[in-house]
């Protein structure tokens, strides 16, 4: 168990007297730490001093298709659907569930798009997803998700955090406090948004009752990718370099005088964001990439997109960062379910695909694990509204929705789970959130049951209190 | 025995056993401490089965209770036999490897460690002594030490002496004089404030100062903003809109009454049940502000009552976390694992917070009453003059008129109001008052159904009218009760069905004098930032929301009336068939959309008339026009006709602007109890999900501490006087410990939010008990306990860390030294637009938009905020005036480690980052502040050995030393050299000054 309400002046000491446990990692605590002479063993690793177990993967990249994508017109063929379009579902199936917006004795709707069997695996995809098609074979598609949550703010809290409400740790935040940060210089945990906002807001990375520095860095589309990372305009550079050393020259002196370790720190911090304001723009500069790459992945260098995104993500993976958000918001098909999707996936498919295509082309799909899906699924029921002039659309849908995993530690190839004929409920090997959250920390090497932080008396872990498991038959 | 009279027995006994071995320095004995080592352990491994929850315990055995745990379980065996481990049959099964015997049961996975069993059975062979947990008794108050004259420093050196620490000597008087204006006003002093200081060589210099800071009107602001974090105080409601809401006058409540000092006790009070005072202020109200801080979802398509559960979850967190020192929470979803509280604790303390409605109250106030004075003076005027702008003068007007009584009366009818002889609904209150109209309250939900039964001697009747209207007790005034999501008191009827001896009757036609009006302004269109373009694609067509609509059966179209004052519509429903009203009529009305929608004010009317219409008159005038008896002279009728024909739009536009915007008080958001006739009930709920509630449970403090006087009612002000009876053993403790961590940067009890088992014990349990008591007999002043800390030794230490604190004491528990931790945000941004001669001092108001990177709030959240960043003073309030937006803070106070107002926070995270240091570094703010602060050196000094020092003394009080002054001059030199002059070399020089650790240390 670790002691909650770490600073910094703690990690001196311990190291100081070689002490037990440390919880320093994330933002670039590496640097922190070797600047003021800590320990190399300490200083790389978060608060494990080892994995629980051998690791397969040490980045995460989850693309997060907020809004909700449609599980029905992408992994989840219905044919049923078609067959009984236009009718309602029996009240025996609907159970008790609450909707959004439809009255529960909406009709069914059926698939709007054809599905056909791909790759070797021969796992079954809709035509939208012709990319995603020419990777099939690495990624592991869980056809059998379900989510407590039918309100998108509170779902993808969930999904991020294991809890509704806002103030828990995000699972980039589990993962940094666990394991540290390898990035040089660059933060630990990054999110970015390519679409009109995400709902859970900044709860979706803060890093609740965990030490604010394992926080989700945002990585912003305009002005400054990290805020305030550029030296304000009309400040030469020599300048700015001459001022971050007087300022810990003037620090250094007031440390003999105080005896304070946090100055240490705080001078680290300083050359810190003095390497970062290179760093960053040398990441973001993808005159680097070959013309090919670009192409690959569809991107655009000069216009933020959800492609160009993922590009970054690679490149942030390259250097280091545990944890990459990259939010895709707009999936929210309350009308006009195909028209949605074909925008999305339009938007999404090709870089998606290209992502892991890359990653394995370099090596690096081994060790990274790719994490695709959205807060919850959409109804086999149509949606449609003469006041809010909706028809054809789909309803937020807990019980059942398709997630997908790719790489580090994960079996390619793989179909997991199933939904009833009418794709209402998982009839087959569910996957609960928490369930997925443990099997993203099993490949990283941590056990989900062991990897807590003791906050008003109690041990919290990520996964919460309800049994879960790791998805065994997912993993290589 | 209930645990209640367990844990008050022997309030004499606990002190002595409790000697606090606990701090955590290296005091080692032989003897099991049962706080720190024994509960721990029977709190994780034994009391799921063993302890206070009667509806988990096995086999008869509890082992939280001493005389329970030396009695016998079911199988007849001595659970602890104290001296004799080896008699003891928990021991026994501890040790077992049997899988049918061991404990914890084999089935569990729960295996005890063998350093638990090794402590267990020293516990048990040393006597098996239980302890009272220190802080679920009432403080005992003992002299402090003598030789001291100041009581902190007695208690405190006491303990330096036992281990063999001296104080340090006091900080230097610029340091002190710096350190006492950061912690009192949350300011840094200006250098001629400290010269001051220094200047008076009176022996009480430092408490004169200490009181003219306590005077000063910025002592409630700094106050005020560590009160909001636990008021998770915001200005927007979270979730996915996170909308703006209001209520800045809370916010501004509590800076006014920390300035008056207002006795915490009071202050607490009001803020808890400021509503059930007797003849509650607009003050008092404003203070209830406090439980309307929780988070509002208005995610399209929540189920509201479910986040209505959450906020009470919240609000009951909150409630523990802030006077009780209590992880009540720990309790929602079943009886606390550690501390004493049971499950049902946890739902009638909700209880008592439980029976509140939620309205926005506009403020009255002297000023108010001349306003609505002047409303009514204007209204006349213009209702006056309204005739004199009849295009072509009196004689057409008149002839106009004529003409129009005509047509009106043509297709007016007469109508009986139909008083209800029975009223139904799913949820909602409804209430049939005196003048035929129902008002609706309480809570709703998406789906509520009103049936209504009438019945009347009366054959024929062709038609039913509905009238809606406002009223003041509605949001927004009605005549719906919409609150949240859609258009705030307005309504939504999808259906309306009319029965008669359980047929259905069928309605043949519909008209509302509303058909007509642009309803466009509706769900999507209310989506936040949508283009005008978007809105109106996504707008339904013109007229869906119409009467008729709620006859088709198509539940997703309906009438609908929007909110606001002075609003008047009815709805005429005519049926196929004449009835006879003698045989009974049952109306169900239908409100559904995807928010709730209820109707709140409306009267149903009948009439046998041949051709019944809605016309929108007043039931007055229709009479009037139906009876065939209106005057040509009759003035309402003519406003009615002046107000409402075509050629006089234009005239009458400023008249019907005025009535619908009727003076309103500054509105903010309150708790009040709701009427006798429509309590909440409280139910628990299973595992702490809101779709399992289960009994309804009475509402009680938890059974383990005081109970609330046997005569009391069991409400909220009930509640929070007990709060402050003298036999609460927590509130006192809780909150001088929180006042001790905001000077020293750690609380006696560094759990500022837990005094229960799981807490941290206090490094100083006495003095911690005297200033608890010393608090109650000042009479809760805070200013009183400010001052009696600053004024300590202990408090005016230099705060030099030297080989031996580290050694001896590296976290400064024992406190022979000042404290040094970095400053809150909001401090580290007030002193830098102190120093740069930037701040205002204005106080109090709607929230301001100080300058922050653009991205911040227009990219990555859904709910966006207009952030447009202020001009003016207004760019440079403190920064407890920041508009405080949940889902997209203010980024530099987030990098500071300021809470979002997302959930309640007793102590924030004090973080150093290299994002900070990029935030004091580069953001545009800063850089402002030190373009003005270069502009300010220049002016005020000529060399550069005087601009430098002057610099100085802004950003940290003191003079530079001779050595900093080389680097200083150094740097100057060397961006000379790189052409550097004039204002940019010195702005060069105060963005370095402004980033200096010093400035936003503690000192």
């Amino acid at each position: 168990m670790i002691t909650p309400n770490i600073t910094r002046r703690h990690f001196f000491q311990d190291c100081g007297i070689g002490v037990g446990k440390v919880a320093l990692a994330s933002l670039l605590a590496q640097q922190t730490a070797r600047a003021a002479g800590a320990s190399e063993k300490i200083a790389s690793s978060g608060t494990l001093f080892a994995p629980h177990h051998e690791p397969k993967a040490k980045a995460v990249i989850h693309l997060f298709m907020a809004g909700a994508p449609s599980q029905l017109e992408l992994f989840d063929y219905k044919p049923m659907l078609a067959k009984y379009e236009g009718k309602p579902l029996p009240a025996s199936v609907i159970g008790g569930q609450r909707y959004a917006f439809i009255r529960s004795d909406a009709a069914v709707l059926g698939p709007r798009f054809a599905f056909g069997k791909h790759g070797q695996c021969g796992a079954e995809l809709s035509e939208m997803l012709p990319h995603l098609a020419t990777v099939v074979d690495e990624i592991a598609i869980v056809k059998s998700c379900r989510t407590t949550q039918f309100n998108h703010a509170p779902a993808q809290i969930f999904m991020n955090t294991g809890f509704s409400q806002p103030g828990r740790p995000s699972m980039g935040s589990w993962i940094t406090y666990g394991l540290g940060s390898e990035a040089r210089d660059l933060p630990a945990f990054v999110v970015m948004s390519t679409g009109s906002g995400i709902s859970g807001g900044a709860a979706c990375w803060s890093s609740g009752f965990l030490p604010s520095l394992y926080s989700g860095t945002r990585f912003r589309n305009t002005g400054d990718p990290i805020l305030n990372v550029s030296t304000p305009q009309g400040v030469d550079p020599r300048t700015q370099r001459d001022t971050i050393g007087l300022i810990n020259a003037m620090n250094q002196r007031r440390l003999q005088l105080e005896g304070d370790s946090e100055i240490a720190t705080r001078i680290a911090n300083y050359e810190m964001a003095y390497r970062l304001q290179s760093s960053a723009p040398e990441l973001m500069d993808l005159s680097q990439e070959s013309p090919a790459t670009l192409e690959l992945y569809g991107c655009d260098p000069a216009t933020p997109s959800f492609a160009r995104a993922c590009l970054l993500a690679r490149r942030m993976v390259e250097r280091g960062v545990r944890f990459i958000n990259i939010y895709n918001e707009g999936w929210d098909a309350h009308s006009d379910v195909a028209g949605n999707v074909k925008k999305n996936t339009a938007l999404t498919d090709r870089a998606t695909a290209a992502l892991i295509r890359d990653l394995k082309q370099r090596g690096m799909l081994e060790n990274t694990l790719v994490v695709w899906g959205g807060e919850f699924g959409r109804t086999p029921m149509v949606e449609a509204s003469v006041s809010l002039g909706r028809s054809q659309g789909r309803d937020h849908h807990p019980q059942a929705f398709t997630m997908w995993m790719a790489g580090g530690g994960i079996r390619g190839g793989t179909t997991y789970g199933a939904t009833d004929e009418m794709g209402f409920n998982v009839v087959e090997d569910e996957v609960h959130v928490a369930d997925l959250q443990a099997t993203i920390l099993h490949c990283l090497g941590i056990d989900h049951e062991q990897l807590t932080f003791r906050s008003a008396g109690l041990d919290f872990k990520l996964t919460g209190v309800e049994p879960c498991k790791v998805i065994k038959a997912l993993l290589a | 025995m209930p645990p209640a009279r367990f844990f008050l027995l022997s309030a004499f006994v606990v002190t002595l056993l409790n000697s606090v071995s606990a701090l955590a320095l290296p005091t080692h004995s032989v003897a099991v401490d049962f706080n720190r080592e024994v509960r721990p352990i029977l709190a994780q491994y034994c009391f799921k089965c063993h302890g206070m929850d009667d509806h988990s315990r096995k086999g008869e055995l509890r082992l939280d209770l001493r005389d329970k745990a030396l009695g016998n379980g079911k199988s007849g065996e001595t659970a602890i036999v104290p001296g004799h481990p080896e008699l003891s049959e928990v021991l026994k099964r501890i040790l077992s490897q049997d899988k049918e015997e061991m404990m914890p049961p084999h089935s569990t996975k729960s295996l005890l460690p063998e350093t638990a069993k090794a402590t267990l059975k020293s516990w048990i062979a040393q006597g098996a002594n239980y302890q009272l947990h220190w802080a679920y008794v009432p403080a005992i108050r003992r002299t402090p030490p003598s030789g001291e004259s100041h009581p902190i420093d007695a208690f405190v050196r006491e303990r330096l002496k036992k281990e063999a620490l001296s104080p340090s000597p006091e900080a230097d008087k610029l340091t002190l004089v710096r350190r006492v204006y950061l912690d009192l006003i949350g300011l840094p002093p200006t250098p001629k404030e400290a010269d001051n200081f220094l200047a008076n060589t009176a022996p009480d210099a430092y408490e004169t100062l200490v009181d003219s800071l306590l005077a000063s009107k910025h002592y409630g602001e700094r106050w005020a903003r560590r009160w909001l974090d636990l008021a998770r105080y915001a200005d927007t409601n979270g979730y996915e809109k996170d909308r703006p809401r209001t209520i800045w006058p809370y916010r501004d409540w509590v800076v006014e009454a920390l300035n008056a000092d207002l006795p915490f006790d009071q202050f607490s009070i009001k803020q808890l049940a400021g509503d059930l005072l007797p003849n509650p202020s607009p003050s008092d109200l404003i203070a209830t502000g406090f439980h309307r801080n929780s988070m509002l979802n208005e995610e399209g398509g929540i189920d509201p009552l479910e986040y209505r559960f959450y906020a009470m979850t919240d609000r009951v967190r909150v409630t523990g976390t802030t006077w009780m020192g209590l992880t009540l929470h720990c309790a929602q979803c079943h009886t606390h694992k550690y501390d004493p509280i049971l499950h049902t604790d946890y739902y009638s303390l909700m209880a008592l917070l439980n029976n509140a409605t939620e309205p926005t109250y506009a403020i009255s106030s002297p000023e108010m009453v001349s306003r609505e004075k002047a409303h009514a003076e204007k209204i006349a005027k213009l209702e006056a003059e309204l005739p004199s702008h009849y295009p072509g003068g009196n004689e057409a007007m008149a002839a106009r008129f004529s003409e129009w009584i005509g047509v009106e009366s043509a297709k007016a009818s007469h109508w009986s109001v139909l008083q209800p002889e029975g009223i139904q609904t799913n949820l909602p209150h409804v209430e049939a008052q005196t003048d035929g109209f129902l008002l609706g309250s309480g809570d709703i939900t998406k789906s509520d159904t009103y049936t209504l039964r009438f019945r009347a001697a009366q054959k024929n009747v062709t038609a039913i009218r509905i009238e809606v209207a406002s009223h003041p007790s509605l949001p927004n005034d009605g005549p719906g009760l919409t609150y949240y999501e859609g258009p705030l008191g307005g309504f939504f009827l999808s259906e309306l069905q009319a029965f008669q001896n359980e047929q259905r009757i069928v309605f043949s036609r519909a008209s509302a004098s509303n058909d007509e009006e642009d309803d466009r302004i509706n769900d999507a269109a209310l989506k936040p930032n949508a283009k005008p373009s978007e809105k109106k694609a996504q707008a339904p067509s013109k007229k869906k929301n119409n009467a008729s609509a709620a006859i088709d059966g198509e539940m997703s179209s309906g009438w609908q009336v929007l909110g606001g004052s002075s609003v008047y519509h009815t709805a005429v429903f005519q049926f196929e068939h004449p009835l006879d009203l003698s045989s009974g009529l049952e109306l169900k009305m239908l409100f559904e959309k995807h928010f709730a929608c209820s109707l709140g004010h409306f009267r149903v009317s009948f009439t046998t008339g041949e051709i019944p219409t809605a016309t929108g008159h007043s039931a007055e005038l229709e009479e009037l026009l139906a009876s065939g008896t209106s005057q040509p002279n009759n003035s309402k009728l003519l406003l009615r006709f002046l107000a409402t024909v075509q050629e006089m739009k234009d005239a009458a536009a400023p008249l019907l602007a005025a009535l619908k915007n009727p003076p309103r008080g500054q509105p903010t958001l309150i708790f009040q109890e709701r009427p006798a006739s429509n309590p909440r009930t409280t139910r628990l709920y299973h595992r702490g999900e809101y779709l399992q509630p289960r009994d309804e449970v009475p509402p009680a403090v938890p059974a383990f501490l005081p109970q609330l006087p046997k005569d009391a009612s069991s409400s909220r002000l009930a509640f929070a006087s007990w709060l402050f009876s003298p036999e609460n053993p927590l509130t006192a403790r809780v909150t001088v410990n929180r006042q001790w961590q905001a000077f020293f940067g750690r609380g006696l009890v560094s759990s500022l939010e837990d005094f229960g088992y799981q807490s941290d014990p206090p490094t100083h349990p006495e003095l911690l008990d005297w200033l608890a008591t010393e608090l109650v007999r000042e009479g809760w002043s805070m200013k009183k306990l400010h001052r009696l800390i600053v004024t300590s030794a202990t408090y005016k230490q230099g705060s030099k860390i030297t080989a031996e604190h580290l050694q001896k004491d590296p976290n400064n528990l024992l406190l022979a030294r000042g404290a040094r931790f970095r400053l809150d945000a909001e401090v580290i941004r007030d002193s830098a637009l102190r120093a740069a001669g930037l701040l205002s001092a204005k106080m109090g108001g709607p929230g301001v938009y100080p300058p922050q990177p653009v991205s911040v709030t227009t990219e990555g959240t859904y709910g966006k905020v207009d952030w447009k960043t202020s001009t003016g003073e207004d760019r440079y309030r403190r920064s407890l005036y920041t508009f405080v937006k949940r889902t997209a803070p203010f980024a530099m106070a987030t990098t500071f480690d300021a809470p979002t107002g997302e959930a309640c926070l007793a102590k924030r995270d004090v973080s150093n980052s290299p994002l900070q240091a990029l935030t004091l570094l580069n953001d545009a703010m800063f850089l402002e502040a030190a373009e003005a602060l270069a502009k300010r050196i220049i002016g005020e000094a000529q060399s550069d050995e005087e601009r430098l020092q002057a610099l100085f003394r802004h950003c940290v009080t003191r003079p530079a030393s001779p050595d900093e002054m080389t680097l200083l001059r150094a740097f100057l030199e060397k961006q000379r050299a790189q052409k550097l002059e004039g204002e940019v070399l010195w702005i060069a020089v105060a963005r370095a000054a402004l980033n200096l650790d010093e400035i936003i240390t503690h000192p």
